[in-house]
């Protein structure tokens, strides 16, 4: 086996409660590399992909990549995986933190879970040995309650956890990992949660082995030494990823009161990475191995909003529970980012459905008596607390928006349609295509809805980074503008999505020369692989995710922007700006080779050894496109 | 009115005197307090035979003293920005934005960047205005 990897995954049926092992070949790992790819093509190619989301018969698929845990900074990645019940496509959330580097010290790259328990149950790992552990005594607490219990029974263990929120199948639920760091989006919580899955304790002692130990020490030395002289990693320890909000309010970047303003300095001043810093940090906090240390511990000493330490918002919550629903108040963020993380609920996907929420009841479109007496007024903070918790048990009001707002905006009508702000399901994290048109591109043709993460648009977009010499771009782009942009796009998800795979953190990626990364993965793996060889493993990455995503109908017609973001805005960065939806898409199919169907072309599948891919495609590919059943949640 | 050559005090004056006459940096920088110095590292084969040092100065609005000036008064200051002469030279002809340069590692920042970051209008309508003085480049 190569370096970096044990090259086994470890299999538990819930049903029968069978725990059993299989093992992956080097082959294998130099199509895939680890991570989200490998999760794809295991999901492709052994389960029935037009599963329940929320039935047992949907895998849910944990896996590391050849990095992970291996003490190079931000490897502590690891990928969760499923069909998604919140877009009905494929899911996948990243996570970093402490999880992936134990599970792969206990021995194993991955994990596949299939099944329902007939009883709440946890799962727990230990150097190699598995057991399902019945946990009555566990259901219903929180995430921080659940991690605390789980640290206490099992010493030194690593907790991946879901809170009322995944047991509850609310379909936006995160999953935690030591309380600090949570694979938030696609609403796999709520999988774990269809399982009767509570929860996985991992510890391990193993050690995975590295091809060229020393070359891996020089690796470390570079590293070490790029990111201590990078701006961009010196703003991430001293701010957090909330340091962006600033500039991004420069730029036009950060959506405002649901998508519809263009500017307000008086958010940024009061929601910002300086204001986090100056009125409540307590210390940085890093994932396992990591210099920069991006994560906040924060505490809100007295007031109404009062919190213990704890782990404070990313700049993302700061948006969807600040500046999306017109909260002045840091505080108030942090208090529903701790509310969030203990019910176990993804803070973009939940900030944005309240933002849907206020706006609805703004216009009349919801009443105090749709929302139960809740007064829906915007920034209303009080209000937002009462929900939240209303959402992760499903109570009333909160019940219809634990849908998600894709699915509460079509039981609340047509007129609500426009408030809900997503593509293919997934609520758009805040970054504003408007403002940069490469991310409009991004967010519509990212395998798993409107993401930001599953490419690296946003760093070489905003120029946070220049990568000459990994693929062709320009020195510098202009945000709101879409020429050039589709291959900026094309080339940006073929290297982005690596960190997927690799398992390394884009904020590392972005900190570091990629040559760097590139000698670490090779000095840990011995692949000997160039910049090319790892474009065309992202290539085969995405074609394999598109594949599936064909395969449970994802045409070229959900490839869309929502109509609230095709309107223009009146002030700020990006007035007047919308993407120029068909000149990107047309160019980024043509660079892609997806048919007008938006399925990649045969010859492409072929020179990417997808031929099983092509196969099943061939169905869908005869199929007449007016025929096809529509996906549900086209724009 | 003819070229000021980069980097003399001459220069530095006519840069003075554009944020000095902005209305607009007046509003924006009413928070602002603190000298940031700009170190130009030297490019011999594009006329930049040695380590150039500016310093500048800015007061809640008002500008102070903005000095061609040694290594000791430069590394004084309350920010230090340093980089290649060719890069400098790209930020005051907005082809590339100071910030992107800062986060791309091709510029260098030394000071409180909690501080920039709070300002970090106050910094690009500085660069902004740099770019306005009708510039001759020592290898134009």
């Amino acid at each position: 086996m190569p370096g970096g990897y044990t090259g086994l995954f470890l299999t538990v049926d819930l049903i029968s409660g069978k725990i059993s092992r299989f093992v992956l070949e080097e082959e294998f790992f130099r199509l895939h590399i680890g991570g989200s790819a490998v999760a794809a093509r295991l999901f492709l190619d052994g389960f029935p992909l037009d599963c329940d989301p929320l039935s047992g018969a949907n895998p849910l698929i944990i896996s590391t990549g050849p990095m992970t845990g291996s003490a190079f900074p931000g490897t502590s990645r690891f990928s969760v995986c499923a069909r998604s019940p919140l877009t009905g496509i494929w899911g996948e959330s990243a996570c970093g933190g402490t999880f992936g580097p134990e599970l792969k010290r206990a021995g194993y790259d991955g994990l596949i879970i299939t099944g329902r328990a007939p009883f709440p149950c946890y799962l727990r790992i230990e150097d190699g040995a598995a057991e399902i552990i019945e946990a009555s005594e566990i259901w219903g607490k929180d995430i921080y309650e659940t991690t605390d219990l789980l640290w206490s029974k099992h010493r030194s263990c690593r907790v991946l956890a879901i809170g009322p929120a995944g047991e509850n199948l609310v379909r936006f639920a995160s999953i935690g990992n030591d309380k600090g760091h949570f694979a938030g989006r696609t609403g796999l919580g709520a999988v774990m949660g269809a399982k009767n899955l509570k929860a996985i304790a991992v510890k391990g002692t193993g050690h995975p082995e590295k091809a060229d130990k020393e070359g891996f020490k020089q690796a470390l030395r570079s590293a070490a030494e790029e990111i201590r002289s990078s701006a961009f990693a010196g703003s991430l320890h001293a701010m957090g990823s909330d340091a962006g909000m600033d500039l991004g309010m420069m730029t036009g970047d950060v959506p405002i009161r649901n998508w519809t303003v263009g500017e307000d300095y008086d958010l940024s001043a009061a929601l910002g990475g300086p204001a986090l810093t100056e009125k409540y940090l307590v210390k940085a906090h890093a994932c396992t191995h990591c210099p920069i240390a991006c994560k906040r511990v924060v505490r809100v000493a007295e007031g109404p909003y009062r919190t213990e330490e704890g782990p404070g918002p990313e700049y993302e919550t700061c948006c969807t529970f600040g500046t999306m629903i017109m909260n002045y108040d840091l505080a108030g963020v942090i208090k529903a980012n701790e509310l969030c993380n203990r019910y176990g609920m993804d803070t973009i996907s939940c900030g944005s459905t309240v933002a849907m929420a206020m706006e609805l009841f703004e216009k009349g479109l919801l009443s105090g008596r749709d929302t139960e007496g809740l007064d829906m007024a915007w920034g209303n903070m009080p209000a937002v607390f009462t929900l939240l918790g209303k959402i992760a048990r499903r109570e009333g009001f909160g019940g219809l928006l634990a849908e998600g707002s894709a699915r509460a905006a079509e039981r609340l009508g047509s007129a609500a349609a426009e408030a809900s702000v997503h593509v293919k399901g997934l609520e758009l994290p805040m970054h504003d295509p408007r403002a940069f048109h490469g991310m409009g591109l991004a967010y519509m043709v990212s395998n798993r809805g409107g993401c930001h993460l599953q490419h690296a648009v946003m760093g070489t977009e905003q120029g946070m980074v220049s990568w000459p010499q990994v693929f062709t771009m320009k020195d510098s782009y202009t945000g709101p503008e879409s020429e050039d942009k589709a291959a900026l796009v094309f080339h940006s998800e073929n290297f982005g999505i690596l960190g997927n795979s690799l398992a390394i953190c884009h904020y590392v990626l972005y900190s570091l020369k990629p040559e760097t990364v590139l000698k670490a993965f090779n000095v840990i793996t011995g692949f000997g692989f160039g910049f090319s060889d790892l474009m065309v493993c992202g290539t085969r990455d995405w074609m394999l995710k598109r594949g599936i995503n064909n395969l449970l109908g994802v045409t070229s017609r959900n490839d869309a922007l929502p109509k609230r973001i095709m309107t223009a805005l009146t002030e700020g960065a990006a007035a007047g700006s919308v993407p120029d939806t068909k000149k990107l898409l047309s160019e980024y199919y043509a660079l892609r080779g997806l048919d007008k169907q938006g399925i990649p072309k045969e010859d492409r599948l072929r020179e990417l050894g997808l031929d099983a891919l092509n196969r099943r495609l061939a169905a869908v590919r005869a199929a007449e496109p007016v025929a096809k059943e529509e996906m549900k949640w086209q724009n | 009115m003819a070229k000021l050559k980069a980097f003399t005090q001459e220069w530095m004056n006519a840069f003075r005197r554009r944020i000095a006459d902005s209305k607009e940096y007046r509003e924006i920088a009413g928070n602002w307090e603190g000298s940031v110095s700009i170190i130009i590292n030297p490019d011999p084969a594009r006329g930049v035979p040695e380590t150039v040092y500016l310093f500048t100065d800015y007061w809640h609005g008002d500008v102070k003293d903005f000095l061609v000036c040694d290594k000791a008064k430069a590394e004084s200051a309350d920010f230090i920005m340093s980089g290649d002469y060719i890069r400098w030279k790209q930020i005051a002809r907005k082809e590339i934005e100071a910030t992107k340069a800062l986060m791309q590692g091709k510029l260098k920042l030394k000071g409180n960047l909690v501080y920039v970051v709070r300002n970090v209008k106050t910094v690009n309508k500085v660069v902004d205005l740099l770019g306005e003085v009708d510039t001759l480049f020592p290898d134009d």
